[in-house]
């Protein structure tokens, strides 16, 4: 699902925020990215989502290799992912219902199938009964949700995560572990950027570490 | 396919319509601005067909006159006459015979009594050549003067252009006039339009780049913009019709009256149909075209971070 093969990430005035990166994900795998900030967590995910290209080396997401995609397939390239953001991104000005729908819209889905399709994605994460309530008047814990709804309601093969439980106490974190491991179970490739350890810990998942812009360490694939 | 296609758009359409109406004193001011931008040179080419249509109720002042020579008689003056009537170019023709061409000048003249005293007439006979409507233009009436005065019988053959000429060509310099006015102006609606259309993408932006960041191609994105520029436009174009037929209602006593002391019963008209069309259509021409513009440059700027 992932590869990198000798990746580098240099900002304008020398910066190097990636370093030489390996890295090997398959499908259906679950893998937690750890280190301090700064690292290059962030920096790996945004090579990923096509926000930022790779100054050097092979870097291959869901088959394009992401140093040859052109600018106007990247809006395509993004509907394979689904991405959950720590700070939620969504629309204050719209319901629950209409953020998450907002992808089905964007990529043309049928607009009869938009209503039931919204609503299996809350029922998964326990929101169907705020579908009419604006994100504002939910505590920070259900604005996360919503904002994982949004990013499964296409079904991506592929769902990242930054830092998806960095503003939220650890009982609502254990909820939001329990999720994207079932979408693990479920066959879906799940990477998550986080130091939180005690989630990292309860995952019993692959982990990488980065630090200073290298991967220091990978625990390898979970049994 | 096609069925969801047309549903989209109408979602985005209805969409659009509901963020202009959410916001009414915005809308409404860009759209007035629109609408007396447009009004402007709408307003001159209205004026400017108005006096053309009344010059055209003077094409008798185009008139040909035929003086034909002394020695053709009567009848091949009727067959004359009967030619030249059967000319496409021709509206119609009046025979002043020399007897009444002497009476006439007798009468007007006031030398009666000394013209009593010639033993002869020495007036000619008269064939008076009036232009079809659609001949009324000064090179058209140039040619068939031309053609006129290749009849034998036809001694001397005149037509007055000069005024008809000098009021074609201030006429054709105002419509000129007008045309770069509103090219002019044109540019203008494309900026309000424009600046309009780059405050609302600057006001989406969180909006736009999440729509990126899910997968949204840009024109996907640029669509409710494209909308909204539009239907300013179109409702800008409707409002300088509406404050035309305004005007010209504010006019028309004033116009009656004018016209009612010249013993005319000329009155002024708004657009015609085309024209109408023309204008709304450049309205929602120059919004769609303004708001491409506008997005197209905003859009590049506006990236997921």
């Amino acid at each position: 699902m992932i590869q990198f093969t000798h990746v580098f990430k240099r900002y304008p005035g020398g910066f190097d925020a990636l370093r030489n990166v390996n890295l090997q994900i398959q499908a259906g795998e679950m893998v937690f990215i750890t280190g301090h900030s700064g690292a290059g967590k962030s920096t790996l995910l945004k090579l990923i989502t096509a926000i930022e290209r790779p100054t050097r080396g092979d870097a291959v997401v869901n088959g394009k290799n992401l140093l040859r995609l052109p600018r106007r397939r990247i809006p395509y390239f993004r509907r394979e992912i689904g991405v959950v953001f720590q700070d939620h991104k969504l629309l204050f000005d719209r319901t629950v219902f209409d953020n998450v729908a907002l992808p089905l819209i964007v990529t043309g889905a049928d607009p009869h199938d938009i209503p039931r399709r919204v609503r299996a994605a809350l029922e998964m994460v326990g929101l169907l009964s705020k579908e009419k309530m604006y994100p504002i008047t939910l505590s920070g814990g259900e604005q996360q949700r919503v904002g994982i709804a949004r990013a499964v309601v296409n079904k991506p093969p592929l769902l990242l995560a930054d830092e998806p439980t960095g503003n939220i106490d650890s009982k609502l974190s254990d909820e939001i572990l329990d999720l994207f491991l079932d979408f693990h179970h479920h066959g879906v490739t799940v990477l998550i950027a986080t130091h939180d350890g005690h989630l990292i810990n309860r995952a019993r998942q692959r982990v990488i570490e980065l630090k200073q812009a290298e991967l220091v360490s990978d625990s390898g694939a979970a049994a | 396919m096609i069925k969801n296609y047309f549903l989209r758009h109408a979602q985005v359409f209805f969409y659009t319509l509901g963020q202009l109406t959410r916001t009414p004193v915005a809308t409404f001011l860009t759209v007035a601005v629109i609408g007396i931008t447009l009004a402007l040179p709408a307003g001159l080419y209205v004026a400017i067909e108005n006096v053309q249509r009344l010059a055209r109720g003077w094409e008798d002042n185009g008139q040909i006159s035929l003086f034909l020579k002394q020695d053709v008689p009567g009848s091949s003056i009727e067959k004359l006459a009967e030619k030249i009537r059967r000319l496409p170019a021709v509206s119609w023709v009046d025979y002043v015979s020399r007897d009444a061409a002497l009476a006439e000048f007798k009468r007007l003249s006031g030398f009666g009594e000394a013209l009593n005293a010639l033993d002869r007439n020495p007036l000619p006979a008269l064939l008076v050549v009036h232009p079809a409507a659609a001949y009324s233009h000064p090179d058209k009436l140039q040619t068939l003067l031309k053609d006129l005065r290749r009849y034998n019988e036809v001694d001397l053959a005149q037509l007055d252009l000069d005024w008809v000429r000098r009021l074609h060509a201030m006429l054709e310099l105002a419509r000129q006039g007008v045309l770069i006015l509103a090219a002019g102006l044109a540019v203008a609606v494309l900026l309000i339009v424009g600046n309009t259309i780059r405050l609302a993408v600057l006001n989406r932006r969180d909006e736009i780049e999440i729509t990126k960041l899910i997968g949204g191609t840009n024109a996907f994105i640029r669509r409710p913009f494209l909308y909204a520029g539009t239907l300013q436009g179109l409702l800008g174009a409707l409002l300088a019709w509406l404050l035309l037929a305004l005007g010209l209602l504010l006019l028309s006593g004033p116009v009656d009256n004018l016209a009612g002391l010249y013993g005319s019963r000329f009155e002024a008209e708004n657009l015609g149909f085309l024209a109408t069309l023309t204008l709304i259509g450049s309205g929602g021409l120059l919004g769609w075209l303004g708001s491409r513009l506008a997005v197209g440059r905003h859009l590049r700027a506006i990236e997921p971070r």
